[in-house]
């Protein structure tokens, strides 16, 4: 067979061009979406595509909470994906994994031997606890989720450290007199259109930041080091990469044995000794071995008939093994869920029971994005290990607006429920409590209700007891002091927020005795703090 | 793709990793608990306000003559003291049921726009856009069809740019405009909405404060050519009411260390940024649960609107609206006592009007 002619060539690196413009399509899709989950914005449920179509997070979710649940169903489509052409998710549209090629490393790319054979086994070990936890209804895991992985650092650390430095620069040029006008229109074209609003405080943002660093620097050990060992999504798609229609081919007449392709091979699929066929459970169509093939050998198209069986398929041992670990797992991390009772500074989201929240959070980090206060953090201390980094409202961090219900909007499987405004404000959060200890005006008869002030609810909840005070140096005044009206209290945290205290706020809301609506704890009877 | 050394990975890694750590430092510094205000003797006697209705209104309380033109040195400030044109009054109060001509009608009795807004000029207008959470029915917020009366008339009067703002205590500034409607009616007009951005707040010296010396202020209200101050009338729990001195907190970022007296703070914050003009919104006033209200039973429609380039005029007459007197609104008395206006409405011309 002749060597290919240059038009071979370039028709072999047009497959390549269509999967790199598909790979920055995808990740600038992925960017925008995310940079625009916030209030207020229109139809902030389309925002959350990348999650729905994630089958990973989908089946989890479903099986932890036993029904099915419309708002990832999308995920059925990358199965579709997957069984007919295998692993291409991960070459074509994987945000992370775009990202992982732009991470790439010349040293790392000679090691074209991979590391040893379990090493691919651990996906297929991490894809069993996730959904051995999820039929224990937890979904502690799905942090390592490839999608809620980067939406949560990009959430906590990028787009922070993005406005920061956008601030700085503006901040300092704007100290220039003349340059003033143009700054101010430079910044607020670029708020409108590319870094709108000024991202709140993650408190996580480091842990969040490491994890991606983490996953990022893994590729200096080999290309896409979290693509061939590590990502349970991967895994998942590799099981039905297994049935996969459009395949790999090699034509053994044209192949001249020169190991190009096994060298450019980004996840290692193709080794020599396979005869350069990639395992059809790692390959993710990158066309890079098509491209490469000075022969032109190389195509993809419709699966031949003899495909081989690798060394690293899990082997009924390992599976055994990670069932028993993630059974355990699961059942420790029950436990300690029923024995611990929640802690009283533990606040949820609007409408998010707790049960339904752990069964149906991905820890994809859209409501922490969207909450335009940062009230919703990633828990850690209140929520305890097994609710890693679901959605914590954290007053002193920021007040649940009284005229924002995009928590709900923004949530992909409801673990949050969509509520209408009206409906939100019903909801109970929790309830806020006065230390008189510390308060300026109990403690230390100074004026100050500014609580009182701040909170939203129509007639206030929080109501004033007058004094009269007298003092040598000004007669008599009217000191105010603030009593919380537990009936009407909601949690919102607006007193905790802007109470001027020093540390944490001499009213802080705590867990509501009575979980749910205003009117149910109303009738009830209830109306106190846990 | 591209092929990286060991080394430039280590370099782009460490520059990330300080960026990051930067940000985090400069984060958690920006996330700090607002400071509380220093310990402060309690201020002068404030007894609480209690609202009566409207309809049973007495008169306002005769006080002594204020202080004549003080020595206010700072330039925004020196407008205060300009003294009035002849054949205008002093202050204008319209009532009716179009909040757009109230403003005409209002405006022309002390002097027409042309007397503060000259060709060429930039135009900042200040309404109250407190919160997100209500419409202006409510009567948290300032009437849109006042704030675009005005921007219209700015326009009219051959501003260049006439650019509105607040800085909102609840909610983010995009969702609190257009709650509000007035981000609509502004552009409708022709006027543009400002949202605050944190680089333009820089610390300038109050020099005429006498609690006050220091405060983080926003930089283009200071430097506009024209400042139109257009708050809503409503019930405040810690100031007793809310109106033009009060409003120009949406100006500053630090609120805690007003709070902390707002008798002679705020006077001093309103020495340094002395509007040209302010217009009190009264077509809805708030009398109860201030300043967020949310109870349409709060609201009174009272179909109102005070004009003048006294700011401490215009809210001594608009405690009239609440059965109150100025003498019992610590910020009010504080402003005549400093020299920044007058609160004694006999001495000056009072136009009413009937539109």
């Amino acid at each position: 067979m002749a060597v290919g002619t240059t038009t071979a060539r370039s028709r072999a690196g047009r497959a390549r061009r269509w999967r790199r413009a598909s790979q920055a399509a995808f990740l600038l899709l992925f960017l925008y979406l995310l940079l625009w989950t916030r209030q207020p914005a229109p139809q902030l449920a389309k925002h959350a595509l990348f999650f729905r179509l994630d089958p990973l997070t989908g089946l989890a979710t479903m099986l932890a909470a036993r029904r099915w649940i419309g708002g990832v169903a999308l995920g059925l489509v990358t199965i579709l994906l997957a069984l007919l052409t295998g692993r291409s998710w991960c070459g074509w549209v994987c945000p992370l994994g775009t990202l992982l090629d732009l991470f790439t490393f010349r040293r790392a790319r000679a090691h074209s031997r991979d590391l040893p054979a379990p090493w691919r086994s651990v996906k297929y070990g991490l894809l069993t606890l996730i959904v051995v936890g999820a039929l224990a209804g937890s979904l502690t895991l799905l942090v390592l989720d490839p999608l809620t992985l980067l939406a949560r650092a990009l959430t906590a650390a990028v787009l922070p450290i993005s406005d920061a430095l956008l601030e700085g620069a503006a901040r300092t040029l704007y100290g220039v007199a003349p340059l003033r006008g143009a700054v101010s229109t430079v910044d607020a074209f670029i708020r409108r259109t590319v870094l709108p609003a000024q991202p709140a405080l993650v408190t996580a943002n480091l842990a969040l930041a490491a994890l991606l660093l983490l996953v990022l620097a893994s590729s200096a050990i080999r290309t896409r080091f979290w693509c061939r060992y590590l990502c349970p999504l991967s895994g998942l798609l590799a099981l039905c990469a297994r049935v996969s229609v459009v395949r790999q081919r090699v034509d053994a007449a044209a192949c001249i044995h020169c190991g190009r392709c096994a060298r450019a091979c980004p996840t290692g699929a193709i080794i020599a000794e396979h005869g350069y066929v990639a395992d059809v459970t790692e390959c993710t169509a990158c066309q890079e071995c098509v491209a490469i093939c000075p022969t032109g050998a190389i195509s993809f198209g419709q699966r031949p008939s003899a495909t081989g069986v690798w060394p690293y398929d899990p082997s009924r041992r390992q599976l055994l093994l990670s069932l028993v670990i993630a059974a355990l797992g699961a059942a420790l991390l029950r436990g300690a869920r029923t024995l611990a009772a929640p802690s009283r500074w533990l606040l949820r989201p609007p409408g998010a029971g707790e049960e339904t929240l752990l069964a149906q959070c991905i820890r994809c980090g859209q409501c922490v994005k969207v909450c335009p206060t940062g009230a919703l953090q990633p828990g850690l201390v209140t929520t305890g290990p097994e609710a890693l980094w679901t959605p914590v409202l954290t007053p002193r961090q920021g007040y649940c607006d009284y005229g924002c219900s995009a928590c709900g909007e923004a949530c992909p499987t409801g673990a949050i429920p969509p509520l209408e405004l009206a409906q939100k404000r019903e909801m109970v959060l929790g309830v806020a409590v006065v230390d008189r200890t510390r308060c300026l005006a109990w403690a230390r008869q100074q004026v100050c209700i500014v609580c009182e002030e701040m909170c939203p609810v129509p007639n206030k909840a929080i109501l004033l007891d007058d004094i009269e005070i007298a003092t040598p140096q000004s007669g008599t005044f009217l000191l105010r002091r603030p009593v919380v009206n537990e009936q009407r209290c909601i949690g919102c945290g607006s007193c905790e927020f802007h109470c001027p205290v020093e540390g944490p706020a001499a009213i802080q809301v705590q867990r509501a005795e009575v979980a749910g609506t205003i009117a149910h704890r109303q009738a009830v009877g209830s109306h106190g703090a846990l | 793709m591209a092929q990286m050394t060991r080394r430039e990975f280590i370099r782009r890694l460490t520059a990330l990793g300080a960026a990051a750590a930067g940000a985090t430092v400069l984060g958690s510094a920006a996330g700090c608990a607002p400071q509380p205000g220093p310990a402060e003797p309690p201020p002068a006697p404030l007894v609480g306000a209690t609202p009566t209705d409207p309809a049973t209104v007495a008169p306002p309380i005769a006080a002594p003559k204020t202080a004549a033109t003080p020595t206010l040195v700072a330039s925004r400030a020196a407008t205060i003291a300009t003294p009035v044109p002849a054949g205008v009054a002093y202050l204008a109060v319209a009532r009716g049921p179009s909040p757009a001509a109230l403003v005409e009608a209002a405006l022309g009795a002390i002097g027409g726009i042309a007397r503060f807004v000259k060709p060429g000029q930039n135009v900042i207008i200040k309404p109250n856009i407190c919160n997100a959470s209500h419409g202006f029915e409510y009567a948290s917020t300032t009437n849109p069809e006042v704030v675009a009366a005005l921007v219209t008339l700015c326009l009219g009067a051959g501003a260049r740019r006439v650019k509105v703002m607040d800085s909102p205590f609840s909610g983010t500034p995009e969702a609190a405009y257009r709650v509000s409607g007035i981000a609509d009616a502004v552009q409708a007009a022709g006027g543009e909405m400002e949202v605050m951005a944190s680089f333009k707040f820089e610390e300038v010296e109050l020099p005429l404060g006498l609690d006050l010396r220091r405060l983080s202020i926003y930089q283009e209200a200071l430097d506009a050519d024209v400042l139109i101050n257009v708050p809503i009338a409503k019930h405040h729990s810690m100031a007793g009411l809310t109106l033009g001195m009060k409003n120009l907190m949406g100006l500053i970022t630090n609120r805690p260390i007003i709070h902390a007296n707002f008798g002679q703070r705020l006077p001093d914050l309103a020495s340094l940024l002395a509007p040209d003009l302010t217009v009190i919104d009264a077509v809805r006033i708030l009398v109860d649960h201030g300043p967020t209200g949310g109870n349409l039973d709060d609201v009174r429609l009272t179909n109102t609107v005070i004009a003048s380039h006294d700011l401490v005029a215009a809210d001594a007459y608009a405690t009239s609206l609440f059965g109150l007197a100025p003498e019992q609104i610590a910020h009010i008395v504080g402003g005549a006592k400093m020299g920044l206006g007058t609160m004694d409405l006999r001495a000056v011309e009072v136009a009413e009007l009937a539109v």
